[in-house]
């Protein structure tokens, strides 16, 4: 197997994963009155991709979850790969943010060797190859969308490695919901105005069907002529600001000075002229 | 070992890891006098959700030969790729065509010397000048069995039966192609990971055919 | 029980105007024993930032010193200071490096950027949330969630702000068994950074 799994990475640079502590790990969970459970930050989510004439259009949810808590009301998955290229991430949120920085440089290190523009299967190949080396256990579900010297294209890329070249892709949590949306309104040779519709009415598709997408819409548009717009919070479907405003809050909340009973207080200037001394313990 | 039965001896017949994307499929590929018929349906699946209807399941390893994928879409995707490769290699090395024997060959020797980590059925076939049109199945564990007609997958349990029956000596290129078609068209009717449209190639010493049957213009069907 | 939450801990990070405040709780445990009312769970890493490293304590320690190392070796090697949006990056990819054998920490990282409140928190693999209200993190975060939501305004002074990170934690842990006897809170200022140990109940 050795050939065919483990594509040995660059001998020179200490890279990739450490396990040194995976032998202590497994010690502590082998107390019987402890376990490790994951409670990694997943992104359950609705992401979805579609070209169009003159280009490609992403849409991702801004919900990340821990267990059944949010985590984060507004992040970005919508991730950069290269100037033409971006990606939306779904499931594990340390592993897709992780992996789309790792072969986003590896794609302007092979843009200097080259002296070319990145291509979109390129990246899908690089991205596909990763992970099929860790067999699915770095759980990556992509969409990956961009332009290049042969047009617009999307693709699919699920965490064991296997890829699909689609014209329209959803992924995540949600996406049954946003698929159900694109199943019906579809076409082919839309605008952009109309891709962008779309893509909006998938999001929110699965920000209200699915419990594990929410919050806005984040959508990112790569166009045939080399532009990109990035819209976050194209759409704000559930605001934060008008709820708070509209909480009246008794003073009683607002605590005055003294309030809470201090035992010590202690106070270091910081050191001044930009020379930062080196702290030690 | 659970992979070495039969697919329909088992509930989880390519033994997929959880999540994990299989074209639960039916593959097709059948010898003819002047060349070759590959066939299959389009169907890849998580589970109980179609992740793509239309997707292409005959992959091209050289320019005459071409291999059926069933199992892991990622092993067989990545286990085609590596075919690919060696086989350019190959060609470049030696520089002349490979043969469809070859091709299978390569494919039988990673496939078994993987096997405990892959779960992936494939069919190679294609044409070459030294042995014509050739079939070659190499089924989960890794063996290589050149074949009359081939096929593959889940969706191939329900018609063996009817391509035991349908098969002739001596077919034409479009009595095979029609055969295949309407063998495929059985396999998804009944098999519910199978699906779509039907994506067909026809290899020859002219060249390449490749052609599909929208699902809605199947031979057969519900 | 999972690792994470056996030593017990909580802490916020919260922006004010033109300052930050970083407050955790004090409490060392063995499950619901209490071992320590004094462990150090918010460190210094450099006049503009802090981190708080919520988690298993043998960890706490290793990479609060793994930290300081790394951000001192920066310094010398790229001879400017760390800037916290940098030590968070560095955080972040220490973590994800073991990915599959990871530590049991889920930090919180408070500093001054050019005087601008950064804040962000993690999961225990390097899963980074950006935010310019508050983070949380520990065994109480459903708590610390609550109270920061309810008591958090925009733009409040040092000692504003002070005064609504320490009710926030004082609050939640009363209502979370692995974690309080007592708390700590930093506000950072471009003048420096004010230390206070505050009373809490110790049950």
């Amino acid at each position: 197997m050795s050939e065919f799994l483990d594509q040995s990475t660059p001998s020179s640079a200490p890279s990739g994963f450490d396990f040194s502590l995976s032998h202590r790990n497994a010690t502590l969970s082998s107390d019987s009155k402890s376990s490790i459970n994951m409670v990694a930050k997943k992104t359950g989510t609705t992401i979805v991709g579609t070209v169009f004439d003159g280009g490609v259009v992403l849409g991702a949810d801004t919900r990340a979850t821990a267990g059944s808590e949010v985590a984060d009301k507004f992040c970005e998955k919508i991730h950069y790969l290269a100037p033409n290229i971006y990606c939306c991430g779904a499931g594990t949120a340390a592993d897709t943010e992780k992996t789309t920085e790792l072969i986003s440089s590896q794609l302007s290190l092979l843009r200097m060797s080259t002296q070319s523009p990145s291509r979109v299967v390129t990246a899908c190949t690089m991205l596909k190859r990763m992970l099929f080396r860790y067999q699915g256990h770095v759980s990556a579900a992509l969409v990956l969308g961009g332009c290049d010297i042969s047009g617009p294209h999307v693709f699919q890329i699920y965490p064991h490695g296997s890829t699909g070249k689609l014209p329209y892709t959803t992924m995540g949590s949600g996406s049954l919901a946003a698929m159900s949306v694109f199943e019906n309104e579809w076409k082919e040779n839309m605008s952009e105005s109309e891709a962008v519709d779309i893509v909006q009415k998938a999001i929110t598709a699965g920000i209200f069907n699915d419990l594990g997408s929410g919050s806005n819409c984040d959508v990112t548009i790569i166009r045939l002529d080399g532009t990109v717009e990035i819209r976050r919070g194209a759409l704000k479907e559930n605001p934060v600001e008008p709820l708070r405003s509209m909480i009246n809050r008794s003073s009683k909340f607002t605590m005055g000075k003294g309030t809470t009973a201090v035992l010590k207080d202690t106070f270091v200037k910081a050191k001044k002229g930009g020379e930062e001394d080196m702290v030690t313990d | 070992m659970a992979s070495l039965l039969h697919p329909s001896q088992t509930s989880n017949p390519y033994n997929l890891k959880p999540g994990e994307v299989s074209s639960g499929t039916t593959i097709m590929a059948v010898p003819f006098k002047g060349g070759v018929v590959l066939g299959a349906d389009s169907r890849v699946s998580t589970g109980t959700y179609v992740a793509n209807r239309a997707s292409d399941k005959i992959a091209q390893l050289t320019e005459n030969i071409f291999c059926c994928r069933s199992g892991s879409a990622a092993d067989t995707q990545a286990l085609t790729d590596y075919v690919k490769f060696y086989l350019q290699q190959w060609e470049v090395e030696s520089g002349r065509p490979a043969t469809v024997k070859v091709a299978a060959h390569l494919m039988r020797k990673i496939c078994y010397q993987n096997k405990d980590n892959l779960s992936a059925g494939v069919i190679v076939a294609g044409w070459d000048p030294v042995s014509k049109g050739q079939v070659y199945n190499i089924p989960l564990g890794g063996t290589c069995i050149e074949m009359k007609c081939a096929i593959g997958g889940s969706g191939s349990t329900y018609i063996y039966g009817l391509t035991d029956a349908l098969y002739k000596e001596n077919m034409g290129k479009q009595e095979t192609l029609d055969f295949v078609k309407k063998s495929i068209s059985h396999a998804m009717a009944r098999d519910g990971s199978s699906g779509g449209i039907i994506r067909t190639c026809v290899v020859t010493e002219d060249g390449v055919e490749r052609e599909y049957i929208p699902g809605n213009k199947l031979p057969y069907g519900p | 029980m999972s690792i994470l939450a056996y030593n017990g801990a909580a802490m916020i990070g919260m922006a004010g105007d033109n300052c930050v405040g970083i407050a955790a709780d004090t409490r060392l445990g063995a499950q619901a024993q209490t071992v320590a009312c004094t462990f150090q769970k918010t460190f210094k890493i450099s006049d503009t930032i802090f981190v708080g490293l919520a988690g298993l304590g043998s960890d706490v320690q290793t990479l609060s010193q793994t930290l300081k190392f790394r951000k001192n070796l920066y310094e010398l090697k790229e001879e400017r200071t760390m800037k916290p949006k940098v030590f968070s990056a560095m955080l972040s990819t220490l973590l994800y490096e073991k990915r599959f054998g990871p530590y049991f920490i889920e930090p919180i990282v408070c500093g001054l950027q050019d005087g601008v409140p950064f804040l962000s928190g993690m999961d225990l693999i390097g899963a980074p949330v950006f935010t310019d209200d508050f983070v949380v993190s520990g065994t109480c975060t459903a708590n610390l969630f609550g109270t920061c939501e309810s008591l958090y305004k925009p733009s409040q002074n040092p000692d504003e702000l002070f005064e609504t990170l320490s009710q926030c934690l004082l609050a939640s842990v009363d209502r979370d068994a692995l974690s309080g006897w007592g708390g700590v809170v930093h506000i950072i200022t471009k003048e420096g950074v004010r230390t206070r140990e505050l009373k809490g109940r110790q049950d």
